[in-house]
């Protein structure tokens, strides 16, 4: 992609649509993934993360959270749910880390762990529609804002399920990479697959960029008139009391 | 035929929307109702009043119109033999006694034809919600139009008669949605899932004052000083309240506490009535349970109860999708559930609230959480933050706009090809 190029930002929406296909314990649920489609399998351990991106922790991917809310299996969920975090390369490092944990169980207790009468799992496929946010990026310092500023979709579907599709760098990372920012570029991947929960990914690149331009915006501000930085620093203060959080009610 | 106005008090549904859910996913909403500019959508259902559909319509048709995507709704008229089929074909699709005669067969479609007759059905994205104008599809399509089918019921347990006539009009339609994927039968025409949604602005789920939230439960003579353990559902043995009573049982000699169950009238449900009945007997002269027959509009009530309540119980048996579940984590309770239906989508096990599978298991819950505020607050807090981002209308008008988008971009596709 060339340099001189903006970047168009996309919103993503995700259509679940049922396949018929479905796991009444983790046996079934071994044989079914075996045969699971890929747009299953990104709808159940990939997509996931959209649905909760204010989460204080990445919440459990749909399987996990079967086997560990319905089937109550703790242990087998958190190591799915471990596996699943860091298998995020391919369809088939994925498919094959659930496999993994799934086989760990002898079969016998494979078919004995299973969901009461009415909550099997259901597998779904996703149909992807994304659509133009109305921002195009021109510069690459304006990445960072606007991957903020927008929907946690634009996030997911730019920084996660394209490379998902890809199989390698996200498109927005090439564009990065190639107007030199490698560095934010790779804030920006590493984020994206650390485990966290979008908003806490998001806020993490925020706060490297920002230390990144210190020096920076220290030499600006040495330039600036004094009732200028005075305004600034009450602004500051200001957003800082406007973050600090206040005593929830309990009933 | 009755062209249903909404809306007239000038408040922006946008406005109001963007205040509770967040104004990036307004964002997003408005930019996937720009890429539908210059469509108009029609939407038909049964009626304009009752009911959770014409709730649901009352808002959706004005957020759209505001977001810029021209949208109208009809209500389709019939007989009171129409109305008669109709009710017949609702409860067989609920697993409930019911069959169609040829006669009655006739007279459905024919009042199906009557307004397909009469209809403007005014856009090139028609949504159709519900059996009773299911037929419209075969009857009134023309060239270039979409035409989605939402199916509000349970169909889980359909009796494959009525289903059978049911899907065979499904399947002249572009798509179909459904609430929950065990509601899905099988069908030639492509099937889409969501969920349905909670009105944050509504009577039932706006914030309320700690003075309203009294004034409004005065009445009732609970106690002030008593956690509230709450089960609000209508008076059904799938909704096990028995089993409820049983597991407060159980959570009292360990934490004190005092058990409302609140339900809807069961006036015109004689199986209601004697659950009721039952629950009463259960309940004998304890003082420690309170039972509230609500009638159908003491919609602030429970937002009320929910408010003041320290855990909120869902023991089902078997449930469709279960939306008080969403009011309930809306309000940040926290809340005991069974693993059954929809519930699993909503409670996030030990993130969004606690999932059981027994009596033991469901007063082991209300202890736990009766006895830790710090874990109530964070269920609560991940619960209405989990809600905000997925139970909320506006994620449901996204679900429509997307799946037309979706159609209109499949059928460019296959024209071009």
């Amino acid at each position: 992609m060339s340099a001189r190029q903006g970047f168009e930002l996309r919103h993503v929406v995700h259509l679940a649509r049922p396949l018929g296909r479905r796991a009444g314990d983790l046996e079934q649920l071994r044989a079914e993934l075996l045969a699971a489609p890929i747009d299953a399998l990104f709808h159940h351990a990939v997509q996931y993360q959209l649905r909760d991106p204010g989460a204080e922790q990445l919440c459990p991917d749909d399987l996990s959270a079967w086997i560990g809310g319905v089937v109550q299996d703790a242990e087998t969920a958190e190591r799915l749910s471990f596996v699943v975090q860091g298998a995020q390369a391919s369809p088939e490092t994925l498919r094959a880390g659930m496999l993994e944990v799934l086989e760990a169980v002898p079969a016998k207790r494979r078919a004995e762990r299973d969901a009461p009468e009415g909550s099997a799992f259901q597998f779904h496929g996703s149909v992807t529609l994304s659509f133009p946010t109305g921002t195009v990026l021109g510069e690459a310092h304006e990445v960072v804002d606007a991957l903020l500023e927008a929907d946690a979709s634009v996030w997911f579907f730019h920084l996660v399920e394209e490379p998902w599709n890809t199989g390698g760098r996200a498109p927005l990372i090439e564009w990065l990479a190639a107007r030199r920012e490698e560095r934010l570029a790779g804030w920006l991947a590493e984020a994206a697959a650390s485990g966290l929960p979008i908003d806490k990914a998001r806020a993490r690149v925020l706060q490297r960029w920002r230390r990144s331009h210190i020096g920076r915006r220290l030499a600006e501000a040495a330039l600036t008139p004094g009732a200028e930085r005075r305004e600034a620093g009450r602004q500051a203060i200001a957003n800082l009391v406007r973050r600090t959080p206040r005593p929830e009610r309990d009933s | 035929m009755t062209l249903v106005q909404t809306r007239t008090d000038g408040a922006s549904l946008v406005d109001g929307y963007r205040a509770v859910a967040g104004d990036a996913p307004m964002r997003a909403l408005e930019a996937l109702a720009r890429s539908l500019r210059g469509h108009r959508i029609a939407m038909v259902n049964s009626t304009a009043t009752g009911g959770g559909v014409a709730e649901i319509l009352h808002r959706l048709v004005p957020l759209l119109n505001e977001l810029g995507v021209p949208t109208t709704w009809e209500v389709m008229s019939g007989d009171a033999r129409f109305h008669g089929i109709t009710k017949t074909i609702h409860n067989a699709l609920h697993g409930g006694p019911g069959t169609l005669s040829d006669a009655d067969i006739e007279h459905f479609l024919a009042t199906n034809r009557r307004a397909a007759a009469e209809l403007a059905l005014d856009g090139d994205l028609v949504l159709i919600h519900d059996p009773q104008p299911a037929a419209l599809a075969e009857l009134r399509r023309t060239r270039g139009q979409c035409w989605l089918w939402r199916c509000h019921i349970d169909l889980s347990r359909a009796a494959p008669d009525v289903l059978d006539f049911v899907v065979a009009r499904v399947n002249q339609y572009d798509a179909a949605v459904f609430s929950h994927e065990t509601f899905v039968p099988p069908l030639a025409t492509p099937g889409f899932l969501a969920p349905p949604s909670i009105d944050p602005l509504s009577d039932k789920n706006r914030e309320l004052t700690e003075a309203e939230v009294d004034d409004l439960l005065d009445p009732y003579g609970l106690p002030a000083e008593t956690p509230l353990v709450t089960q609000v559902s209508r008076f059904d043995r799938l909704k096990d309240p028995l089993g409820v009573i049983e597991a407060f049982t159980l959570a009292r000699r360990r934490e004190k506490a005092h058990l409302v169950l609140a339900g809807g009238s069961a006036d015109d449900d004689p199986e209601g009535a004697a659950v009721l009945a039952e629950v009463r007997t259960r309940a004998g002269a304890r003082d420690d349970i309170t039972i509230l027959d609500l009638p159908p509009d003491a919609h602030l009530v429970i937002n009320a109860l929910q408010r003041r309540s320290a855990v909120v119980v869902q023991k089902s048996l078997r449930e469709g999708f279960a939306l008080t579940v969403s009011e309930a984590l809306w309000k940040r309770r926290a809340v005991v559930a069974s693993a059954v239906g929809g519930i699993p989508l909503q409670i996030l096990h030990e993130r969004t609230g606690l999932l059981v599978r027994s009596v033991e298991g469901c007063a082991l819950q209300i202890v736990r959480l009766l006895r830790d505020a710090g874990l109530r607050r964070r269920l609560g807090r991940e619960g209405r933050e989990h809600v905000r981002d997925n139970f909320l209308h506006p994620r449901e008008a996204r679900d429509y706009l997307a799946i037309f988008a979706h159609l209109l971009a499949r059928a460019s596709t296959s024209r071009a090809g």
